[in-house]
């Protein structure tokens, strides 16, 4: 083999992401392994069972506060939205319309998936800046102004994977363990109903 | 998914950093965003997770406010792209009609070619290579009375899989037979047959929509 492998950590990937090696014969002296704190620091997924879900809690009171310090220049007062940033309430009713709105509370099928993306991706610039009790909190703002949650409700670890969202029968199919089987899904050239 | 690659090269080189150097994932016969590159590391998981993406924007959402997701597979699909829009004939007389036929499903067994608009069809010749999930080369030899009329193709993969009319489409999203042609629409994982209309002074037109 022309190629070696030997020390090819997904780091590398990170390290000389969009460098030109073409006239590198082989990877050897590139990159190390990554530590265990740097696969941790990407390893941030979490399942729609929320067994990933990190220490700590929130409560819509809080995350109104910080909603307006670094949210709501992009998201809107009313959390309506601009150009900037999608709307975050609103669109209940629409998903037959000519111009459906998709927000968190008209679509999304998982809670987890408001506390993935908000430590993940928010606010833009400053990603991964928010700690778990600020991310806590801002789920329960959004989900309080959808009138998901009560104002008062804490939204931790076990509070958050246990909440139903209205859209979650909205997807076909709808059990998670029907989507790897084609035929359960009665899909036929090549789509899926 | 027997086939899935790991892929550190491409051609005799390196990958190329817009193709995802150093290593990116290959997955023939799926959607592109699968095929994810800059590969930075693989988590085994047993349920699908539910990014923000996956849950929200990659769900494709019918007319009747349902949503399907995870539409992962590229159906059978195929175009004839000689004679084929914004091309003109010279006049009436011989023409090798010449296409590509693909499918997520797997290889290509056989191509049928229509020169009435779909009312009549025949085995066009696959002039391959023919390899499961990649493009396949298919001839067809047309004698053009210079009439007006549609050219259509339409490909069967190993599965017995065969590409769909517009109206069959239809009737996945829930629309109106017409919805597409009528509409403009074009839906993710469209593979409807694709009509190209021969018109009297010989120019092709794209005839899937108004």
């Amino acid at each position: 083999m022309r190629w070696s492998f030997n020390c090819f950590a997904p780091v590398v990937a990170l390290a000389v992401y969009g460098a030109v090696l073409a006239q590198t014969p082989d990877y050897k002296n590139v990159g190390r392994a990554p530590t265990e704190q740097e696969v941790q620091a990407m390893d941030i997924a979490i399942g729609t069972d929320g067994k990933e879900l990190p220490p700590g809690s929130g409560r819509a009171k809080e995350g109104a506060k910080i909603f307006k310090a670094k949210c709501e220049v992009c998201h809107g007062a009313n959390l309506e939205g601009s150009q900037m940033a999608p709307a975050l309430v609103g669109g209940k009713g629409t998903l037959t319309s000519l111009h459906p709105k998709l927000t968190v509370g008209s679509y999304w099928p998982f809670s987890t998936t408001i506390f993935d993306y908000i430590r993940r991706a928010m606010p833009r610039y400053q990603e991964g800046s928010l700690s778990a009790d600020e991310v806590y909190s801002l789920v329960a703002f959004v989900l309080y102004r959808n009138e998901i949650v009560k104002e008062e409700d804490v939204i931790d670890a076990k509070t958050l994977p246990k909440i139903q969202m209205p859209n979650r029968n909205g997807f076909i199919p709808q059990k998670l363990d029907e989507i790897h089987d084609p035929k359960k899904r009665g899909c036929r050239l090549g789509h899926c109903p | 998914m027997d086939d899935v690659l790991v892929a550190y090269g491409q051609n005799g080189e390196a990958l190329r950093p817009q193709q995802g150097y150093p290593i990116r994932l290959l997955v023939p016969g799926w959607e592109g965003i699968n095929n994810v590159k800059w590969l930075r590391r693989i988590k085994l998981v047993n349920e699908p997770y539910m990014g923000m993406w996956e849950s929200t924007k990659y769900p494709s959402l019918r007319t009747d406010g349902l949503s399907r997701w995870f539409q992962f597979e590229m159906g059978p699909r195929s175009v004839i792209t000689r004679p084929s829009g914004g091309q003109k004939l010279s006049g009436p007389g011989f023409y090798e009609i010449s296409g590509l036929a693909w499918s997520g499903g797997g290889v290509i067994r056989n191509v049928e070619v229509s020169v009435d608009a779909g009312r009549t069809w025949k085995e066009a010749e696959i002039q391959g290579p023919v390899n499961p999930k990649a493009h396949t080369r298919f001839g067809f030899a047309w004698d053009w009375n210079g009439e007006e009329t549609a050219l259509h193709s339409r490909c069967t993969d190993e599965r017995g899989d065969t590409q769909p009319t517009p109206a069959e489409l239809a009737k996945f999203w829930r629309v109106e037979p017409e919805f597409f042609r009528t509409t403009g629409t074009i839906p993710g994982h469209f593979n409807a047959i694709q009509p190209w209309k021969i018109n009297r002074d010989g120019s092709v037109q794209n005839a899937l929509v108004l």
